[in-house]
């Protein structure tokens, strides 16, 4: 059981079993490792901001650091007329890196391996910046389908294309997120039973691979909660400044 | 204020040194590893969802296997489009 590597992503109940008109509601493994995260960052965030210095301390230098990143990110990608939904942006971010963390402890769950978790961000993010699209341009953003220049003739053919090309963006966004955490745990576990299995004669490649790998699942984690940020600004740049 | 001045330029030297460090060669393999399966998720995610709309309007329509085939390519036509624009958008990032 405990060498199976998908072991894992086992999700089970925590507590008592809830029931809300069919729906199971019961509190599990994985509700419980993102109010841990949540938890994380509210702590962290509160500690790094209580004292104003000029000259900041530790936590207050890092806080400071990804308020700058994440504001620089939307600056860049998605321009002035972004700025309002940097709270948003700021708080997926965040989610999505410390969910990434935690999952890196010895002993924890890592929720952004779930296909579920990731498609459900990415879905509310698809029908946000719809929604925001529709709002700014009216049925105007529906011009984000027809681009210019293109004969009359291949004109139908194009706007179907565009069409899957954007009905595609939440499941290419989830998928990038959990495939990653999912090939990334997995392949630490699998490496850690080729540890054991080889014993104390053999084990030491496998355990330096492990060590490696684990470098190298810290960087994923960061660059997915990037990579994830990065491309809902670009949505909302497509839907805020529309052009083609 | 010469405090400040003096940590001004400690924070410079710091800085420079760190942009130094962040041009090393495994940070940039990892990167070109992001951006491949960047790439590897766009396409595939545009044919799984041209196949999945076919899929449905066939079961719709009853035209079985017509409409799978046809958004199969429409698919892939949109996933290649989609790797094309996310190219750019890299090319003009670096």
């Amino acid at each position: 059981m405990a060498t199976n590597p998908m072991h894992q992503f086992n999700v089970y109940r925590i507590g008592p079993e809830i029931k809300l008109g069919g729906i199971d509601l019961s509190f599990t493994n994985a509700s419980l490792f993102m109010v841990i995260s949540v938890l994380a960052i509210s702590i962290f965030l509160l500690l790094g901001t209580k004292e104003k210095k000029l000259v900041p301390g530790k936590l207050q230098l890092i806080s400071e650091m990804f308020y700058n990143f994440v504001a620089e990110m939307i600056s860049n990608t998605a321009g002035s007329k972004a700025k309002p939904y940097f709270p948003f942006i700021f708080s997926l971010f965040m989610f999505v890196l410390f969910c990434n963390m935690v999952g890196m402890l010895p002993y924890s769950f890592t929720v952004t391996s779930h296909i579920i978790v990731t498609l459900v961000l990415a879905i509310f993010i698809f029908i946000a910046v719809t929604i925001i699209g529709f709002m700014k341009h009216g049925f105007g953003y529906l011009k984000l389908f027809v681009p210019s220049g293109v004969p009359v003739l291949l004109l139908p053919l194009i706007t179907v294309i565009e069409v899957i090309s954007y009905l595609s963006r939440p499941v290419s966004l989830s998928v990038r997120l959990f495939a990653n955490m999912m090939a990334g745990h997995t392949m630490l576990k699998v490496f850690g039973g080729f540890v054991i299995s080889l014993g104390l004669l053999g084990g030491w490649l496998p355990l330096g691979f492990s060590v490696a790998l684990t470098g190298l699942e810290i960087l994923v984690a960061f660059l997915q909660a990037y990579v994830f940020a990065i491309l809902t600004c670009i949505y909302l740049n497509d839907a805020l400044n529309l052009h083609h | 204020m010469k405090d400040l001045k003096d940590f001004k330029t400690r924070l410079k030297i710091a800085k420079s040194k760190l942009k130094e460090n962040s041009t090393e060669k495994s940070g940039q393999n990892s990167a070109f590893m992001g951006s491949a399966f960047k790439l590897g998720t766009e396409l595939v995610a545009a044919v799984v969802v041209g196949t999945i709309i076919g899929f449905i309007l066939d079961t719709w329509f009853d035209t079985k296997p017509w409409l799978i085939i046809i958004f199969f390519f429409l698919g892939s036509a949109a996933g290649m489009l989609n790797v094309i624009r996310t190219a750019k958008r890299m090319q003009e990032e670096n």
